[in-house]
């Protein structure tokens, strides 16, 4: 009779692989989530803000650092326009995180987003990865 | 990056708190025990989204506590080695520059800075500066992280902005 469980808890035994953004290796509990824009992240807390406030609750230094970086960085600023960035990164080539960088970084050119998210380099041919910026660029030109 | 993670947590209430309003105490207690707390594993817990169930309270045997598991999503902050992140620079000294990229610190020594650039201390406020770019409190720097270190309720990482398309954020 065998007297050890073999199924010893596989998780944190150690990194197997190093955690690393730039072969989006994130770890098991990061790799099938789903990544937030920043400027999802500001509706989000746009949202809560001010039930958070009320009153003389006192909100945490996280979350106001998050809150002043979000704010500060949101490239989209209203819903319609987050949506339609989300709608139309949306490939299923690219990982969660990679589509969340584009957004995030909001890259001019091709050769500068592949340097910025090296992952990108083998998936997507320049032409393509251009176009898709410069739709984004028109977009978040053109916000109301 | 943020990520919009499902995660679990464990409340054990004593008893003096069994009432009618038991849900939302262990509601408001959940807020107060995992919003602003930073894990390791985890990164930053910015903010409890949503509160998708709470177990029937469990009572451990001895004490009289109960005991809830609650499951929720949280909006969480979590760096990664090699990522490139948006920060904004709070302090500047000549061992190099701090940044703030959200609740987290970056530290950008001297050797993430390129070599053109040099520490300018009469400067008011001191910063780095070259031809093309000055960096100084409150500039908006784009900066790739290289080295990270968990701390029991911090996380400490260590940037460069020595590489193309890194540096100063035209504005």
């Amino acid at each position: 009779m065998r007297l050890v469980d073999k199924r010893i808890p596989h998780r944190r035994q150690g990194l197997a692989e190093e955690e690393n953004a730039a072969k989006v290796i994130l770890g098991d509990d990061f790799q099938n989530e789903q990544c937030l824009f920043i400027s999802e992240v500001k509706i989000l807390l746009d949202a809560q803000h001010e039930a958070k406030t009320a009153g003389d609750k006192n909100v945490t230094a996280v979350y106001q650092r998050a809150y002043d970086y979000v704010n500060q960085f949101a490239r989209f600023k209203n819903q319609d326009s987050v949506r339609e960035v989300r709608q139309f990164l949306a490939d299923d080539t690219l990982e969660s995180f990679e589509i969340a960088q584009l957004a995030n970084l909001c890259c001019e050119e091709a050769e500068e987003a592949k340097t910025l998210i090296p992952s990108l380099t083998h998936k997507k041919d320049d032409d393509a990865l251009q176009s898709l910026l410069s739709e984004m660029l028109t977009l978040k030109k053109f916000q109301t | 990056m943020f990520f919009l993670k499902k995660l679990r947590h464990s409340i054990t209430l004593h008893p003096r708190y069994f009432g009618r309003d038991i849900q939302e105490f262990v509601k408001s207690k959940l807020y107060q025990d995992v919003e602003g707390t930073c894990t390791g594993r985890y990164g930053y817990i910015i903010t409890v989204v949503q509160v998708e169930s709470i177990s029937r309270g469990n009572l451990i045997p001895g004490l009289g506590s109960a005991e809830f598991e609650i499951v929720y999503q949280a909006i969480v902050f979590k760096p990664f080695k090699y990522e490139v992140l948006d920060g904004v620079v709070n302090n500047v000294s000549k061992m190099g520059v701090f940044a703030e990229v959200g609740p987290l610190s970056v530290f950008i020594s001297t050797y993430g800075i390129p070599t053109d650039m040099k520490f300018d201390p009469n400067g008011n406020p001191p910063c780095f500066q070259s031809e093309d770019q000055t960096i100084e409190k409150g500039t908006l720097i784009r900066l790739k992280i290289i080295g990270l270190k968990m701390e029991p309720n911090e996380i400490k990482a260590i940037g460069t902005i020595k590489e193309d398309y890194l540096g100063m954020i035209g504005q």
